[in-house]
């Protein structure tokens, strides 16, 4: 990972992924085996599945200072639980329309399907997040619900 | 109407062993129209059926207080008895112990902030379509106004419901949005009545309640008013029948059913499906499709 | 000789008091509906006698949520700061007779054993305005619990809506003074509030009968359309049960103070498991023992206003005067 670089008063944007044990977590990992830097905006919390990741996890995310999350496991077919993420994946379907509905804004959630050999992938896609959420500014409507609760 | 379906809740009594009939009767302030419990044949002349017969009964199915009453014959309207479909396809009752008295409905009207019975339908009723009820025991009155919903005739289902109220919302920007539900949201004091009176809310301890850890604030701040009704939407997606119940008991006024209609949308848009209309059916949530929808995913 | 105000010259003062940094709650219209919400512009508030209201006036002394305490995990030890004590003046306008009256209900509770600061603090610092009733509907039963429609207790100023754009002032205590004086300009007209609600039934006797009725099958029989939320309790000026949290993370968080309910099932759940009201007709029992019966005995005032707020907002049309009804009708009068 690079060491940030950056003015003191730049906006640095906290970027929560939730990953699956079997294929984006190693994913990740063989990012960092190859030397591949990807920004360290993001902080990744390992999950079993990405069946097992709750959406209130996402809407935790926010509430505790998250700019952007991103949700990520196995290929279709590739489940280490045999269709976890297909079950995630209608769920994620239908969770974004409600969240569109409640006006948090869609271009902070991500969904991806990274496996264990997509290191290149992993880096890619966090460096677009951090670059576009940058370019966002910090999820100033989330903070502002929680900074008056 | 009314003595149809009083006469045949007698004959219930009479030959099916009904230990309790709920039904819609004057029971509130000024005549206001409640859940009455009949236990008697003698007392079935307390049941009423009007357009202001606005709760959903079927909530009562799945109390300890209720069930101990015995067996249960419950009035329903069109959309109620969507809800019983749903509880016994989750297996929350046993459809064979129980009567279904559907009534057929031509719209409920909606309530005023002092309690009071308004001139105007629910925004629900407005553009409803389910006027004969199906997947019910007995059937109770005649319309002209259409036919019963069933599996096969179930993509007009959600449009029961004010669409146009969420179009125009789903119109604004995410902002905008963001700033009706906090506005909206911060009249919320979590008294969980939309829970509560929920029929597909039965959980014996909601998550809202657990506290090891905690999984939501249970305050009654912004923080906690998002999570929480965020939630409450989701765990009913793809089971919403659509009721209205949540909004109609909300104190604070607000659009609860706007959230669940999202998702009644989105489950009939992506994946066909429409809850409460299928005896029968594998909950949306549960099952899955390999070719479902990933045009999201990266 | 009465004083008299102009709706104009209410909000200038209420514009006054805004711009001396004092927080001001009046009712405010959201389509039809009506709350008591914080104001920035008095122009925001709507200034006349309301008989339904969306929420009573106690969030403003009793938030629905407040923090108690902040805690701070430093190294091995953890550092408690408390909470603020509560020091901008506040002004209250447009509370109904009955919302008000709740306040000196609500004093001998939070000032009983143990002093609530939260409480006792915002209830020095506020000057409740209320406007005297022009109307009531069938869920008031003020006069049943010794108020009625232009009941002073608890206000500090209670103004008649004169119908022409002004309101006769009645100043009642000093912190009433404070706010009207110099503001009101002599006048002959005298303001008039609507006849007391009618009620045939007498809390009194309704409250031997609980006293003698513990175990009556009637508690379950009457309340079995109740679905055990908390809307009756959340919107009622006296309830006052309170639940206190742990919010936050290992590291840092607060202990808050919210809002509870007796006819949520979890309220009195044990740990093991067992609940000793497990059915509603035993949480109904305990709402009304309490508002009736033991609040009484112990405070000398019923837990009651007899505003209605709980009936008009149930949404299985239940609440305290149903309640009351049907156990005067079922106990009382049936001699059971």
């Amino acid at each position: 990972m690079s060491t940030e670089t950056k003015a003191p008063d730049a906006f640095e944007p906290k970027i929560v992924a939730f990953v699956c044990n079997w294929c984006t977590y190693l994913g990740a990992d063989l990012a960092g085996t190859n030397r591949l830097e990807y920004p360290a905006n993001v902080r990744i919390i390992r999950l079993p599945c990405t069946g097992r990741i709750d959406f209130n996890l996402i809407v935790k995310a926010f509430e505790i200072g998250a700019d952007a999350v991103l949700v990520s496991g196995c290929h279709p077919g590739d489940c280490h639980y045999t269709a976890g993420n297909f079950h995630a994946r209608r769920r994620w379907k239908l969770f974004r329309e409600l969240l569109d509905t409640v006006g948090v804004d869609l271009n902070r959630v991500y969904f991806s399907w990274i496996s264990a050999a997509e290191g290149a992938k992993f880096q890619s896609l966090v460096t677009e997040i951090v670059e576009k959420t940058k370019a966002m500014g910090p999820y100033q409507e989330y903070k502002s619900i929680v900074a008056e609760s | 109407m009314e003595n149809e379906l009083r006469n045949a809740i007698r004959e219930l009594f009479a030959n099916q062993g009904v230990g309790v009939a709920i039904g819609y009767g004057r029971v509130g302030v000024d005549g206001a129209v409640g859940a009455v419990f009949v236990t008697s044949p003698d007392d079935v002349d307390q049941l009423v059926w009007n357009n202001e017969c606005r709760q959903n009964l079927a909530v009562h199915l799945t109390r300890p207080e209720v069930k101990a009453l015995g067996k249960i014959a419950i009035v329903c309207k069109p959309c109620d008895a969507r809800a019983v479909v749903v509880l016994a396809n989750e297996a929350q009752i046993k459809r064979e112990d129980l009567v279904v008295v559907g009534v057929v409905c031509e719209g409920i009207r909606n309530v005023k902030p002092d309690g009071s019975t308004s001139d105007k339908d629910y925004p629900k009723c407005e553009t409803c379509v389910q006027h004969v009820p199906a997947n019910v025991d007995v059937v109770i009155g005649e319309t002209s106004k259409g036919e019963a919903l069933d599996a096969k005739n179930a993509e007009v289902a959600t449009t029961a419901g004010h669409q146009a109220k969420l179009a125009k919302l789903r119109a604004m920007s995410a902002e905008e949005r963001f700033q009706y539900w906090r506005d909206e949201f911060s009249r919320c004091v979590r008294c969980y009545a939309c829970r509560q009176s929920c029929p597909l809310c039965y959980c014996n301890r909601c998550v809202a309640d657990k506290n090891r850890p905690a999984r939501i604030d249970t305050s009654a701040s912004l923080k906690g008013n998002f999570a929480w009704n965020i939630l409450r939407a989701f765990h009913l997606a793809g089971r919403c029948v659509g009721c209205g119940a949540c909004a109609s008991a909300c104190p604070a006024g607000i659009e609860l059913d706007l959230l669940n209609l999202t998702l009644a949308n989105a489950a009939k848009e992506h994946f066909g499906f429409v809850a409460g209309t299928e005896v029968g059916a594998a909950p949306l949530i549960g099952t899955y499709d390999r070719d479902d929808k990933e045009e999201f995913i990266r | 000789m009465s004083q008299i105000i102009t709706l104009e010259q209410l909000k200038s003062a209420l514009d006054e008091k805004l711009s001396q940094g004092c927080r001001v709650a009046a009712p405010v219209l959201d389509g039809e509906f009506a709350s008591f919400k914080e104001i920035t512009k008095a122009d925001q508030g709507s200034y006349e006698p309301r008989v339904a209201m969306q929420n009573s006036i106690k969030e403003f002394f009793f938030p629905k949520h407040e923090t108690l305490f902040t805690f701070v995990r430093q190294g091995q030890d953890v550092v408690l700061t408390d909470a603020p004590d509560f020091e901008v003046d506040q002004i209250v306008v447009g509370a109904r007779p009955c919302d008000a009256a709740a306040l000196p209900v609500l004093d001998p509770l939070f000032g009983w054993d143990y002093q609530d600061r939260f409480f006792q603090q915002r209830r020095a610092k506020t000057t409740v305005v209320s406007f005297a009733c022009v109307k009531s509907d069938a869920h008031c039963f003020c006069t049943a619990v010794g108020g009625s429609p232009e009941n002073t207790s608890g206000s500090d100023a209670l103004l008649f809506d004169l119908g022409d754009g002004s309101f006769e002032v009645r100043v009642l205590t000093d912190k009433g003074k404070a706010l009207f004086e110099g503001k009101t300009t002599d006048s002959d007209k005298t303001g008039q509030s609507c006849d007391a609600p009618t009620v045939d039934f007498e809390v009194d006797k309704i409250a031997d009968w609980i006293r003698a009725n513990f175990a009556s099958p009637l508690w379950e029989k009457i309340s079995l359309r109740c679905v055990g939320c908390g809307a009756c309790a959340f919107v009622c000026p006296t309830c006052h049960c309170f639940d206190m949290v742990d919010e936050g993370s290992y590291n840092k968080g607060k202990k808050v103070k919210n809002w509870d309910s007796c006819q949520e099932a979890m309220f009195t759940l044990h740990a093991s498991g067992h609940n000793p009201r497990g059915t509603q007709g035993k949480r109904q029992r305990q709402r009304l023992s309490h508002k009736f019966v033991t609040y009484p005995d112990k405070f000398k005032f019923y837990l009651c206003t007899g505003c209605g707020s709980c009936s008009r907002s149930c949404g299985q049309m239940f609440g305290v005067r149903p309640t009351l009804e049907a156990l005067d009708k079922e106990g009382v009068k049936a001699g059971q």
